[in-house]
């Protein structure tokens, strides 16, 4: 990358012709980084059209002129537009007054993505991160269909249980699972969930669901159902940062599919789309994080959360300065 | 899958290669580009896609000194036939993966990066080896993942697969090798041992498997890689290949819109033919899969035909 910038240094009014190979090198470089084909070609132009018709010269070199506008750009797509406070949301939701006699709803969340990117994993971490704050967290299981699915989220409140909180021994009460075994209707348990919430004072509901292909019609409207019906306080996108260009369809199609099926079924949540994202399997690609990019370029929402390993411990906050470096890095 | 597009935009490509009055070096650009692209887009590793492009026009560009006397429609050959080798070398690395034998004991052993389908497709394996006759059975070795054993159970139980597991051992190595022992003395045919998912910047995950493998002395590993994965997909794949040397590849989650090219790239990287396509969440989601009628099938639509000559 680095040998492609310097060719072009001096004074000189950019064009087009100056610019197209060290474009092309460039997302070639963004591809390298696992940034998927369609987003590296649309940061690039973006990127060539800022600078098309710029003078560059003096001690400013054309090679450092086009990284700090590559920099600039990917920083501005994983820049949060909405806040990624989640703990700020859930207060703000508990805490705001409400009219007597109406019982407080609780905060809830619901987890989707495709098979095995790690929303049943990470939903656990988010539940040990809440609980850690004081906040007293219903598991949902509402995956009724993947074998071990709902001991898998049994073994995990167990666990949870027995981890210390703000000097006790133990989070006993804090945490609780939710279940109704498996072959039912997914929307039903999630909704007795959230009452069971409400009438037992649990502050956020987590609700588990289970992973499915964008393009599975009958699957995708199932969900889409879940989301009418019980209008989530956030739908969390699950995606994972091996993924590589299936984050651009996967992300527009859960939106899209969410939005057209659950206005169509009618309810509060009717017209609802992904708000956020989480991305796992953080630990797994070394500096090819241009999976982060993708999903933030086709959604434009935040990445809330990014799951960097397989214990509780292991979420952290996006530190967007830290992903521009390693998608820049040769 | 990944080939099967590919087939339909290497038609394309080449048909306007053949409709081309004069082949020079601008249409052969063209044909790379448009291949390549494809490629590229159904996440064939970057390097990879760079070097097949390269070979090709080394290969053609022989042809293109000696304009006067290569004629334009040898020279459309010699493109299409160059492109046609190199695809077939991404995803035929000419291995014949291993074939389980009735009456003795078959081991094979699942290993892979965390989620990608193994528990799921360590079942779908055994239904299909059952239904031919081979007395299969599953060896749960995930002590790590919370409700793996359940989910082998679970699994097993719906298709009437023996399965073996603990609930409270907590050392994977020691179950495998008394799973695999009681199943040996039980005289099953087929013996599967699912492991935990695991990568490669983790060493310690790494040595567990190793000292699995070595408990059991697995006749197939199996790496089994999830269709949707990018360009991480070499570097994961290579290391599995180093510490726990595979002999095939079972690419799951093909129901999906994922082409596979992360998995066509493990394939070259590390050697090791596809052997399945898991195509869904159901047992019988398996689709058999080796190279050569694969292609084959793929030389069938329209154009292609004519390679089948040279
Ligand atoms: N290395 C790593 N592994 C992870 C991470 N998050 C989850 N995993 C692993 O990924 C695998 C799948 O995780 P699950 O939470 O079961 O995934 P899921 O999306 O709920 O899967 P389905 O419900 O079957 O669709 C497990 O082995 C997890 O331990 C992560 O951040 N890093
Ligand atoms: N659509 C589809 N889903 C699949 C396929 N194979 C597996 N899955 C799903 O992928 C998810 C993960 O599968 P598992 O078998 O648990 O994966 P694993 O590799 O054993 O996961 P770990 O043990 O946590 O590493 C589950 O939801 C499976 O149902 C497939 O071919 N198609
Ligand atoms: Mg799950
Ligand atoms: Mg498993």
């Amino acid at each position: 990358l680095g040998s492609l910038f310097a060719r072009f240094t001096g004074s000189k009014v950019l064009t087009e012709e100056d610019l197209k190979p060290v474009l092309e090198a460039m997302k070639q470089h963004l591809m390298k980084k696992n940034v998927a084909k369609d987003i590296s070609e649309k940061v690039c132009e973006g990127v060539g059209e800022g600078l098309v018709g710029k003078k560059i010269g003096g001690l400013q070199t054309i090679s450092a002129a086009v990284r700090v506008a590559l920099s600039n750009s990917i920083t501005r797509i994983l820049t949060p537009k909405t806040s990624t406070d989640l703990l700020l949301s859930i207060r703000t939701k508990l805490n705001s007054p409400l009219p007597s006699k109406q019982q407080r709803l609780p905060y809830s969340m619901t987890f989707v993505g495709v098979n095995g990117v790690g929303k049943s994993t990470n939903l656990s971490k988010v539940a040990f991160w809440l609980i850690q704050n004081g906040l007293r967290v219903l598991i949902a299981a509402c995956d009724t269909f993947r074998s071990g699915a709902v001991e898998q989220l049994r073994v995990h409140v167990r666990n949870l249980s027995m981890l210390g909180v703000n000097g006790a021994a133990d989070s006993k009460g804090r945490v609780e699972l939710f279940e109704r075994g498996y072959g039912k209707d997914a929307a039903a348990i999630a909704k007795e969930a959230i009452t069971y919430a409400k009438d037992h004072d649990f502050d956020v509901v987590l609700i588990d669901t289970a992973g499915r292909m964008q393009d599975n019609e009958p699957l995708m409207r199932a969900l889409a159902k879940l989301v009418a019906v019980n209008n989530p306080d956030k739908i969390l996108f699950v995606g994972e940062a091996l993924v590589g260009n299936e984050a651009v369809d996967q992300l527009t199609k859960f939106d899209r599919a969410l939005r057209d099926f659950s206005a169509a079924s009618g309810g509060a949540g009717k017209g609802r789309g992904i708000d956020g994202m989480l991305v796992t399997k953080w630990d797994t690609v070394d500096d090819k994080v241009g999976a982060a990019l993708s999903m933030t370029y086709v959604t434009g929402q935040p990445i809330i959360f990014v799951g960097t390993g397989q214990t509780y411990t292991d979420l952290r906050q996006l530190r967007v300065a830290n992903v521009v470096q390693a998608i820049l890095s040769d | 899958m990944v080939l099967a597009d590919l087939g339909r935009k290497l038609n394309a490509a080449l048909s306007s290669l053949s409709r081309a009055p004069v082949v020079d070096e601008k249409v052969i650009d063209a044909t790379l580009k448009e291949v390549c692209a494809a490629l590229l887009e159904s996440d064939v590793n970057v390097k990879l896609v760079a070097s097949l492009r390269a070979k090709v026009k080394t290969k053609v560009k022989a042809s293109l000194d000696v304009s006067e006397k290569v004629k334009d429609a040898n020279r459309k050959n010699i493109v299409q036939k160059s492109l046609f080798d190199e695809l077939v070398h991404l995803v035929d690395p000419g291995v014949e993966p291993y074939k389980p034998v009735k009456g003795k004991a078959n081991v094979i052993m699942a290993v892979g990066l965390q989620g990608n389908g193994k528990t799921t497709t360590c079942t779908k394996l055994a239904v299909y080896y059952q239904k031919r006759g081979f007395k299969s059975c599953i060896v749960c070795a995930d002590t790590f993942r919370a409700g793996a054993f359940d989910q082998t159970r679970q699994s097993a139980t719906k298709a009437k697969v023996a399965y073996f597991g603990s609930y409270t051992e907590t050392d994977p190595v020691a179950i495998a090798a008394q799973g695999v022992a009681k199943f040996k003395k039980e005289r099953f045919d087929v013996i599967i041992v699912d492991t935990s998912g695991r990568h490669k910047q983790e060493s310690e995950l790494f040595q567990e498997m190793v000292q699995i493998g070595e408990a059991v002395k697995p006749n197939m590993t199996v790496l089994i890689l999830d269709a949707s994965i990018g360009q991480a997909a070499e570097a994961q794949s290579r290391a599995f290949k180093d510490s726990a040397d595979f002999g095939a590849i079972i690419v799951t989650k093909m129901d999906g819109h994922a082409k596979g090219g992360g998995a066509i790239s493990a394939v070259a990287a590390t050697k090791t033919p596809i052997i399945f396509l898991g195509t869904g969440e159901h047992l019988t989601d398996l689709d058999r899969f080796s190279p050569q009628p694969f292609i084959s099938k793929l030389l069938g639509l329209g154009d292609m035909q004519g390679l089948m000559e040279h």
